[in-house]
């Protein structure tokens, strides 16, 4: 029963990361511009992260009946997750990964430090910085346009950064309820992500990509 | 105050913008009332507009011895979408 509501979670934010990328992508096809291209290479990757999860989860519980899941499928969609946050980051224009403030340092180094001896909670922490990085180029974005939308989309990454956060988290409690308000957290997050798309045209002529 | 540089797109978008609200008269708008207008030099504009005319967003047509452009139907939806897609990047703090 747990591994069900696992995938269905998992399913879940594979689908919502499937549709944000799609609706990036038609926005690509129709004007040719990168940003939106990195986006849709962004929430397609998420979409595959949760999918992998999901769908691993599925395959082994259900149909090779294992009792105990594989954890290198968690680290593998986790993985990819990343690469889609790292788009999101660097769509903003990332000029390196730590700035020099040794304050900084101080807060960002023990993410990296603590869980040293496992792949995925590295992954997480990286995704954890990126997503924090991308909420508060988001913030002063909305402090300059005053667009409502904005505030909502730094919302849905801040949420995508606590899910993160707890997830990691969840390695002092490894049994415990926080991964599933960790993966319940991050679709909510891609949720809050949603509300731009009601600004996009769904219809409308294909032009080149030589524009 | 930072400076904030245009994109590709975004001039794309002032032209098309341009040519469809801003023309003098009927037969469109000139080179010099585009560079003017969209703030770009005229080298860069020559090469943009050739674009647009190829993809179809722009009409050309001579008229007293001077090319002039207007947005075609295409160019209409272009920019439509141009404009929505930019809101959707903007909330993302984007410029596309």
């Amino acid at each position: 029963m747990e591994f069900v509501l696992e995938s269905a979670l998992n399913l879940l934010g594979f689908v919502v990361g499937l549709v944000l990328g799609i609706f990036a992508y038609i926005g690509f096809k129709n004007t040719g511009s990168p940003t939106l291209f990195r986006l849709s290479i962004s929430f397609f990757s998420i979409s595959i992260g949760f999918g992998v999860v999901g769908f691993g989860f599925l395959i082994e519980s259900l149909v090779l009946g294992y009792a105990k899941l594989d954890t290198w499928i968690q680290t593998l969609g986790l993985g990819i997750q990343t690469i889609g946050y790292f788009f999101i980051a660097f769509s903003h224009g990332i000029k390196s990964f730590f700035p020099k403030s040794r304050y900084f340092k101080s807060i960002a180094m023990p993410l990296f430090i603590i869980p040293g001896n496992s792949i995925e909670h590295i992954i997480r922490s990286i995704s954890f910085i990126l997503l924090v990085y991308g909420t508060i180029e988001t913030i002063l974005s909305y402090m300059e346009n005053r667009k409502r939308s904005t505030i909502f989309v730094a919302a849905g990454l801040g949420l995508l950064a606590l899910g993160e956060f707890l997830g990691w988290y969840s390695i002092v409690f490894p049994k415990s309820v926080l991964y599933f308000i960790s993966v319940s957290t991050k679709i909510v997050g891609l949720g809050a992500l949603f509300v731009p798309i009601s600004q996009v045209p769904l219809r409308g002529a294909r032009f080149g990509n030589n524009i | 105050m930072a400076i904030t540089y245009r994109t590709h797109m975004s001039i794309i978008g002032d032209i098309l913008s341009t040519a469809r609200d801003e023309v003098p008269d009927e037969s469109g708008a000139s080179i010099t009332y585009l560079i003017r207008k969209a703030n770009i030099s005229y080298a860069r504009l020559s090469k943009i507009l050739d674009t647009l005319v190829s993809q179809g967003l722009l009409e050309q047509s001579n008229s007293d011895r001077a090319c002039k452009y207007r947005i075609s139907n295409r160019g209409r939806e272009f920019l439509q979408a141009y404009r929505g897609f930019r809101e959707f990047a903007d909330s993302f703090g984007l410029r596309i």
